[in-house]
């Protein structure tokens, strides 16, 4: 190992460990959720320095049971340690283990032992153990697994610094450490499949050639020629892989009982049942579904409604900012590119973190106490028939208010294909963006009378809006479902850990990342298609936009116009000469089927940065952009006319098209841009794009068309 | 003739009884590394709200299996 080599030092451990408290614990804020091409799990890295003043890389690997993998998004710690050339193979890797339940997470820890990598065991919990009246043996189990055995509690913090210091011995002493034997005692084929390996691969260590022999199929860093000679060796040995593993573990598991006597003295007492009397309650075949949706009510009302005040701060900020700006700038593009540009792009950044940190600080809370393994099994059944996961359920109800934060929240569905799914659907739930464009195509399509007695038609339509997103959801979930169908099978058996109280730091610290991954990530994006935006509606094909300027003066003062009306035409004339405007009625023919005119073509383009910019754009574009009245447009709308016709161009048909529209596309920056952050590409991104845009597309025309027949 | 096994969706509420195997080795592999071993106690203590899934405890610990892995346990008696 070389001087220069930073020394890398990986937490290793099962999912329900308490691995990722101490992470938070060893590096606090030095920390950043690594979006590493290839790889979809999170993998974190965080900064921690030894007291001798070195710096370490630490990472915080995806929680998992055992080094033979049985689903795909577990593989990857597998491929880490099978692998020496890894960019995440570390030095030493410390491993957690729950000391109140020592037995199962020796597994995990026997199979990193047989590595013959330097292990630190940092037997985790023990404020619980405490509690429990146990009683820790660690040098018994130091001794009888031959590594250093730290007590540490990653909820108070205690023994963090022996950890470390621990961590820098175990480091130091590396070079010198001998080859130790095998925990594992290879059966002969094992033996005969390792060494046939070794000899071929040059694989040093025994079950790091075991380990490749059974998963050198999907092993990234393996040559096809290498997974020949891999697939001769288990063909002439005749190697049955999958009885192999669950022998292992089974031969693995006979020998700790013995180990845990050692180490751990528990009381004659009655096993904790507090989870069991509150689970009879949570996960009741009634009142689980009850309160949980008394729980999403809460989680929905805080996305939706408590977080509008930051979030209306934000804005009022910026604008009154923007109004002091462009009075003491002068009247140049460059001034126009930072107020309408640049300004407007960071606020429709920033104005996201009040719904993004609320929503995880909330998820977060629900995740630390054990709840969410809870809603995973009530709802697994329903939303798996949709191609996802119990969890999904979290993410639609939260795209109920936002699917930006909505869609990040499903990162914690472990199975890639579930996940991708739930991030592809989530945007159709209609979502607090859509409200103002429904409320003024409905307050005009739709006549304001009573059905039945009770039911308002306009509440009516209100409802089917929302009906009609989430059945776009659940159908496309489900139509991906058949269409993705993986070989591999898909399981659900997951642990339901013992209820604890919160961890405040992991919270904080969770919320901290999800809103600077955000704001970094995401916000590039969002900042560059809004002045992309800005440059359309502000530029247009040589002197047009001049040209407009002029004849619209003119025209002011020919009718004799006010200073506000003439600067609203202005405005209006303006932006029917810019690109956007040349753009909108190039795609005139396109969107005529549907019953647009080019004025909504308009539209259309801008309000991608954010489906509310419709109203804004129809204001400007007819002529009442200062307003902000929308009973003022709604009179305009009604009184449109199609340029070659003549006709109304907001008929009943063209409202209820333009809602279905608004309702399926995907008419949002920052969703497409949180898509791309959340699966790594641009593919997914875009494809949804296509995909949303195409069933918009057809929907709208098919409630155009249907409704002009009927109507 | 085949011997039918009894398996978890067989137990009563709150009835235990000992895992014996696990009719596929790919489902073997999943749960004996999350600890439901052959020799495990394995205790019935509810159904999801709508079906398909089942709470159970393995040697005391709380886990969440759906019918198709839970009829891969095979149990004694």
């Amino acid at each position: 190992m070389n001087a220069h080599h930073t020394l890398r030092v990986a937490l290793v451990g099962n999912p329900n460990s308490g691995k990722s408290t101490i992470f938070n614990q060893l590096t606090g804020l030095r920390q950043k959720t690594g979006n590493f091409p290839g790889v979809t799990v999170d993998i974190k890295a965080g900064n921690l320095r030894l007291p001798d003043g070195r710096e370490v890389e630490l990472l915080d690997l995806p929680g998992t049971y055992s080094l033979h993998p049985t689903a795909s998004d577990e593989r990857i710690v597998t491929a880490i340690f099978a692998n020496p050339a890894d960019r995440f193979y570390p030095d030493v890797a410390v491993y957690v283990a729950d000391a109140t339940n020592l037995e199962k997470h020796l597994l995990l820890l026997t199979q990193l032992m047989d590595l013959g990598l330097p292990v630190v065991v940092a037997l985790n919990m023990t404020d619980t153990v405490q509690e429990m009246g146990m009683q820790l043996n660690a040098p018994a189990l130091a001794a009888a697994i031959n590594a250093p055995v730290v007590c540490v509690s990653g909820r108070t913090g205690d023994n963090m610094p022996l950890l470390v210091e621990e961590i820098m011995r175990t480091a130091d002493k590396k070079s010198a450490a001998a080859p130790g034997k095998s925990f594992y005692r290879f059966r002969d084929i094992e033996n005969q499949v390792a060494e046939a390996i070794s000899l071929n691969l040059r694989v040093e260590n025994p079950y790091r050639a075991l380990l490749i022999g059974h998963h050198f199929e999907w092993l990234p860093f393996l040559t096809e020629e290498e997974k020949a000679t891999l697939r001769a060796i288990i063909q002439t040995k005749t190697f049955v892989s999958l009885r192999a593993q669950v022998d292992e573990t089974l031969d693995r598991y006979e020998r700790f009982p013995p180990l845990v006597e050692k180490t751990v003295k528990k009381p004659q007492t009655a096993p904790e049942n507090t989870t069991d009397r509150i689970d009879a309650v949570l996960t009741h075949r009634i009142w689980g579904p009850v309160l949980f949706t008394a729980v999403m009510l809460l989680v929905f009302q805080s996305i939706f409604d408590w977080s509008s005040i930051p979030m209306d701060y934000i804005e009022t900020v910026f604008t009154d900012l923007n109004g002091w700006l462009s009075e003491r700038l002068p009247a140049h593009w460059l001034s126009s590119l930072l107020t309408d540009g640049i300004m407007a792009g960071l606020s429709g950044v920033l104005v996201f973190v009040p719904q993004i940190a609320l929503l995880f600080f909330l998820i977060t809370l629900l995740e630390e106490v054990g709840y969410m393994a809870r809603v995973v099994f009530m709802f697994d059944r329903i939303m798996r028939r949709f191609g996802m996961n119990g969890r999904s359920i979290v993410a639609l109800i939260s795209g109920g208010a936002c699917a930006v934060p909505a869609i990040m929240s499903s990162r914690t569905i472990g199975n890639w294909q579930e996940r991708l799914i739930t991030t592809l659907v989530t945007p159709f739930i209609s979502c607090s963006a859509r409200l103002p464009v429904y409320a003024v195509l409905i307050a005009l399509a739709v006549p304001s009378k009573r059905i039945a007695g009770i039911l308002n038609l306009q509440s009516l339509t209100f409802g089917g809006m929302y009906l009609l997103g989430i059945t776009a959801a659940l159908a496309s979930g489900w139509a991906m479902k058949k269409w993705l169908r993986t070989r591999e099978a898909s399981y659900l058996a997951i642990e339901l850990p013992v209820y604890r109280m919160p961890h405040w730091k992991n919270v904080w610290l969770t919320v901290w990342e999800k809103v600077s991954a955000f704001v970094w990530g995401a916000g590039k994006i969002i900042l560059l298609i809004s002045i992309v935006l800005w440059a359309m509606a502000s530029f247009g094909p040589g002197d047009a936009m001049n040209q407009a300027e002029v004849a619209a003066q003119t025209t002011a003062a020919a009718k004799n116009l006010d200073e506000t009306a003439a600067a609203d035409l202005i405005a209006a004339k303006k932006l029917e000469a810019s690109w956007a405007g040349v753009l909108g009625k190039a795609i005139e023919p396109a969107i005529r089927p549907l019953g647009y005119d080019w004025k909504i073509g308009i539209a259309l383009i801008t309000s991608f940065a954010a489906r509310e910019v419709f109203v804004g754009t129809m204001s400007t574009i007819y002529s009442i952009g200062s307003a902000n009245d929308e009973l003022a447009l709604r009179q305009k709308m009604k009184a449109a006319r199609f340029d070659d016709t003549g006709l109304p161009v907001y008929s009943l048909a063209t409202a209820l098209s333009l809602l279905v529209f608004y309702a399926l596309a995907m008419q949002c920056m920052s969703t497409l841009a949180v898509v791309k952050r959340e699966t790594g590409s641009w593919k997914w991104a875009l494809l949804q794009f296509v995909f949303m845009s195409l069933l918009a597309y057809t929907g709208a025309w098919l409630a155009y068309i249907g409704a002009s027949w009927w109507g | 003739m085949q011997r039918r096994y009894r398996t978890i969706p067989d137990l009563h509420l709150h009835e235990s009884a000992r895992a014996i195997a696990f009719n596929n080795p790919a489902l073997a592999g999943k749960l004996t590394a999350m600890g439901l071993l052959p020799g495990s106690m394995v205790e019935m203590v509810r159904t999801a709200p709508f079906g398909q899934a089942y709470y159970i405890k393995a040697d005391g610990v709380r886990m969440a299996l759906r019918e198709e892995e839970a009829a891969g346990v095979l149990l004694e008696g």
